[in-house]
């Protein structure tokens, strides 16, 4: 258990509060907390990856920061249009 | 050494990211709600970034650990931008349209 490890763990709990905030809030707030949620799960795979000493799983750290980013921008497109 | 610096630059980030995270809880607007996603998605990534560099400069971690910074500091503003003019739009209507939103309400 290493540094990287203690903050990925740190990291997935902050995940809790952002997922309060999808469930219980109006749909914009919602984008907001899923926003900054991928912003943290992309971050713990950073930590992970480099806690458990796996190069190649950097990877999932990129290919999630290209998807989280288009899949926001759809979800921000949707509201404001027909949801 | 190496550990140490490490170390505190993984705290210092990890905080960054508990208190952007209390603060999207804390607010109750959208628009306040989104001011607090910046903190998390500027600072916490460059400072995991150095991190890593410090640990092992010039690796592929090194270089993939680069390119998630720059993805995240670059879409981000794009992306609050987006939500920032959904929200407006869902509240105040399209503001090209003088039925729904009245030229003397425009911003």
């Amino acid at each position: 258990m290493n540094a990287w490890l203690v903050a990925a763990t740190a990291l997935i709990l902050a995940l809790l509060p952002c997922l309060w905030v999808c469930a219980r809030r109006p749909a914009v707030d919602a984008l907001v907390a899923l926003e900054l949620a991928s912003t943290v799960t992309t971050l713990t795979l950073l930590a992970l990856a480099q806690g458990y000493r796996r190069d190649p799983f950097m990877d999932l750290a990129v290919v999630s920061a290209v998807l989280s980013f288009a899949g926001a921008l759809a979800f921000a497109r949707f509201l404001e249009r027909w949801v | 050494m190496t550990e140490v610096v490490v170390a505190v630059l993984l705290a210092l980030g990890v905080a960054f990211v508990v208190l952007s995270c209390a603060g999207v809880v804390a607010m109750r607007d959208p628009f306040d709600r989104l001011h607090f996603t910046s903190p998390a998605a500027t600072v916490a990534p460059i400072l995991f970034t150095v991190a890593v560099l410090v640990e092992e400069p010039l690796s592929s971690a090194g270089i993939k650990a680069v390119i998630v910074a720059v993805l995240i500091v670059g879409t981000t503003p794009v992306l609050t931008h987006a939500t920032a003019r959904a929200a407006h739009i869902r509240r105040h209507g399209r503001w090209e349209d003088p039925e729904v939103d009245p030229p003397e309400d425009a911003p």
